[in-house]
């Protein structure tokens, strides 16, 4: 990456004595094998290091903006389910019906639209013109649960549409797969009920895809959710590792890369074993 | 236990109406930040500062609080930027130039509650030049700092420095900390400064500052300051209407022109002392030849790039300053002229078409506006415009590696040609990136730099920028207004044309 982040700090006015006390200051001047070596060697006992802006730890930046992140990810997956499930389910149920074509509408609209664009339509619309909810913000749960709930709806509405439309997307194809299968033309000739059929044999096997397809969506979201944080001011980890980007703050960037790889991680393991509980054949291999 | 429980839903229920019940009104701003009662001004900011130690950050955002918190010996006045008296009194220059005695003001305390006197001068000066600090450029003239006794210091210098009051004091960079603040303070995230707000709490939404009752100047009638980080303009904007900020930096030139007309904001502006310039390389041809930066200089048209680049929000300028500035010269050598380009081009022996990347960046995104206006102008006298974007810190690569043909940048808070002039326009100047030389400016610009007497030396930099602008080192655009927006009833701020934000005189409605 190219990019001198004692040239960007300094701004355009140094000498070259500030130059080089600066860069020995920040630990730069050192060969960058050595300077791996130390940043490893210190992670692997949680030690990520010092921020060269703020002169923060990393850790630290990353607690303060983890509680932010996590709120809206989860937040925006249960807008993304609460669409996604019945909008799946029910033009799985009636392919080419009004309704299959007006969720293929929709979730085309929600794959499509620009997530800065609907973000900002959503402030101009319910916190410009009808004045219902903050432009953004963020405020802790503890400190005021209503602020924290009126601020949160917003950008919880802006990406979980986004992660709702694909996941619809999942719910209907699966769908349809698993209803076409024999098992289930089956069941519905001995006369099972059709709500029975469709929990115990559709769904369960249709839940797979859907399982992974959440998962991957839950990993970007707790990845930080850049343009949505930007324009809803929210504190998240987006927010930090896009300026560390900018800042060339490498200290920063390279905690939170480690934290996205370990949210990945931990998201796929979980992913797995979810399988097993899900379809024991899985767990019996 | 059950009656807890329904008290809960209860007062649930009633906080929720109470939400709802706002309508178009208003919407529950407290809690944000940690900013408390009625009286305290809420601002949103672009930004997040990244530290608050002065003589180590570079960020404006950092600045917009720190000027709120910390004081310098001298200050920018508002209206002309001419140095008033600040933490200093008064002070005397001897006749040689080589020594400045500065009085200090009596009766000044820190916000710890220690009183403030010269150990303090001598240990925030003697902090930036020995440690090698952000501003210790600034005192590349200074031999000594000395405090013979408790309201005295002395600056002794190594040639006269007329500029001297400017490098102290021209922005909060040069602030007065207590004496051993770095050892009992950690910088990064306190503050213990003399000014009319105290550093309070700071994270990741927002930055609080509380009023100081013992300010020398008196303490500010609010009670407070909450910087909260609001990037994205249209939500600055959507805050502001609603009542959520009362105060705002954050306005976009295109939006200039609907607010003027909009009663739930009020309107600030002031022409900025920023310049917005482009710039070509000496090292690469045919950038080398003057007639063929003279010609472009001729081609470009400064009132359409205005127009594209800042909705007009701007006054063109081919010089550096702006009018209402001491240091302004009204000098225009270029009308825009598509004939006199193309010919100058043909006197130069240049084959054209000729292409001229030209590098811009997204840190700043009028430069690109500006770029591609430029472009549609130098294609009909031949020359081809590529508009390289980079991002900034790549562009700082390029730039320090003289890896450009052409690009576009801005210099801000400029308030004596020595800064502006030495830097950029002296062959050995060190953001002389574009390779400029001619002993002539040099001799200008050296002279300029120690004549002592005001009048003398605006007729040398006037001089010496003409030659600048003659001869393109820089080809100079616009300088851009300062624009800022707040709710109506706020009084007792001025939009200051150094970009300087200071909430010392505010009132709310």
């Amino acid at each position: 990456m190219r990019g001198d982040p004692i040239r960007l700090a300094l701004g355009t006015r140094f000498s070259q004595e500030t130059y080089d006390a600066l860069r020995e200051r920040s630990g730069l001047d050192l060969p960058l094998v050595q300077q791996y070596l130390t940043w490893a060697g210190r992670a692997v006992t949680g030690d990520l290091g010092v921020s060269f802006r703020s002169g923060d730890t990393v850790t630290s930046l990353i607690g303060e903006r983890l509680p932010a992140t996590l709120t809206l990810a989860l937040a925006s997956l249960v807008v993304a389910l609460v669409i996604a499930l019945p909008l799946g389910m029910l033009s799985a149920l009636h392919p080419r019906s009004l309704i299959d074509r007006v969720a293929t509408v929709v979730s085309q609209f929600g794959i499509s639209v620009p997530d800065f664009w609907l973000s900002i339509m959503l402030i101009l619309v319910f916190a410009g013109v009808l004045g219902w909810l903050p432009s953004g913000g963020y405020v802790p749960l503890t400190e005021d649960p209503l602020g924290w709930l009126q601020r949160l709806v917003l950008p919880a509405v802006a990406t979980g549409v986004v992660s709702g439309s694909v996941i619809t997307r999942f719910v209907r194809s699966s769908m349809l797969e698993a209803l076409g299968q024999d098992h289930v033309r089956t069941a519905q000739a001995k006369g099972v009920p059709t709500r029975q059929v469709l929990t115990w044999h559709v769904l369960r096997n249709a839940l797979l895809p859907l399982v992974t397809v959440t998962g991957v969506q839950l990993a970007y979201l707790l990845s930080g959710v850049v343009v949505v944080e930007i324009v809803f001011s929210w504190p998240g980890l987006g927010q930090l590792a896009y300026q560390a980007v900018r800042d060339r703050d490498f200290p920063v960037l390279q905690g939170a890369v480690l934290l996205f790889a370990l949210v990945f991680l931990v998201i796929n393991l979980l992913v797995d074993l979810l399988y097993s509980r899900i379809d024991p054949r899985i767990a019996r291999r | 236990m059950r009656t807890n429980r329904l008290l809960t839903l209860a007062a649930a229920a009633a906080l929720l109406l109470t939400a709802c019940g706002g309508g178009g009104e208003s919407v529950d701003t407290g809690g944000g930040g940690g900013g408390g009662g009625e009286n305290v001004l809420i601002a949103a900011v672009s930004a997040e500062p990244d530290q608050f130690d002065p003589h180590v950050t570079n960020a404006y955002a950092s600045f917009q609080v720190l000027e709120n918190v910390y004081d310098t010996l001298v200050v920018p006045s508002a209206e002309d930027l001419t140095m008033q008296p600040g933490l200093a009194e008064s002070w005397t220059t001897s006749p040689d130039g080589l020594s400045w005695t500065f009085t200090l003001r009596d009766g000044v305390t820190f916000h710890d509650g220690s009183e403030f006197d010269s150990a303090d001068v001598v240990y925030s000066f003697r902090r930036i030049i020995d440690e090698e600090l952000s501003n210790a450029y600034r005192f590349a003239t200074v031999a000594d700092v000395t405090a013979p006794d408790p309201r005295t210091v002395v600056m002794t210098l190594t040639r006269p420095t007329p500029n001297l009051l400017e490098l102290i004091g021209s922005f909060k960079g040069m602030s007065i900390v207590s004496e051993n603040a770095a050892d009992e303070f950690d910088l990064q995230s306190e503050a213990n400064g003399t000014g009319p707000f105290r550093l309070g709490s700071s994270d990741a939404n927002a930055t609080v500052l509380t009023t100081f009752d013992e300010y020398w100047g008196g303490a500010p009638s609010i009670d407070g300051v909450e910087f909260r980080y609001i990037t994205e303009p249209t939500s600055a904007l959507t805050a502001l209407r609603n009542g959520e900020v009362q105060w705002t930096d954050n306005v976009p030139p295109q939006n200039v022109a609907d607010l003027e007309g909009d009663e739930e904001v009020e309107l600030g502006s002031v022409t900025s002392v920023e310049y917005f310039y482009m710039s070509m390389n000496y090292a690469v041809p045919p950038f080398d030849n003057r007639d063929v930066r003279r010609a472009i200089a001729t081609a470009i048209d400064r009132d359409e790039v205005t127009q594209a680049a800042r909705f007009g929000a701007a006054q063109p300028n081919q010089t550096a300053i702006p009018e209402g500035s001491p240091w302004f010269l009204e000098y225009a050598p270029f009308t825009p002229d598509e004939d006199a380009a193309r010919q100058l081009i043909e006197q130069a022996g240049v084959q054209t078409p000729l292409t001229m990347g030209l590098m811009v960046t997204d840190e700043y995104p009028e430069t690109v506006a500006a770029a591609q206006v430029i472009a549609s102008q130098l294609e009909p006298i031949g020359i081809d415009v590529e508009i390289q974007e980079e991002d900034f810190a790549t562009w700082l690569d390029r730039q320090s590696e003289g890896d450009f043909d052409a690009f576009m940048l801005s210099w801000i808070g400029n308030i004596d040609p020595a800064d502006f002039y030495e830097n950029q326009h002296l062959s050995t100047g060190g953001s002389n990136y574009q390779g400029y030389g001619n002993p002539q400016v040099d001799d200008l610009l050296t002279r300029a730099a120690t004549e002592p007497d005001q009048a003398a030396r605006k007729a040398l930099y006037d001089q010496a920028a003409q030659v600048v602008v003659d001869d393109v080192s820089y080809l100079y655009l616009y300088n851009p207004d300062e624009v800022q927006a707040w709710a109506p009833g706020l009084t007792g701020y001025q939009v200051r044309a150094d970009s300087a934000i200071d909430f010392e005189n505010v009132e709310l409605p």
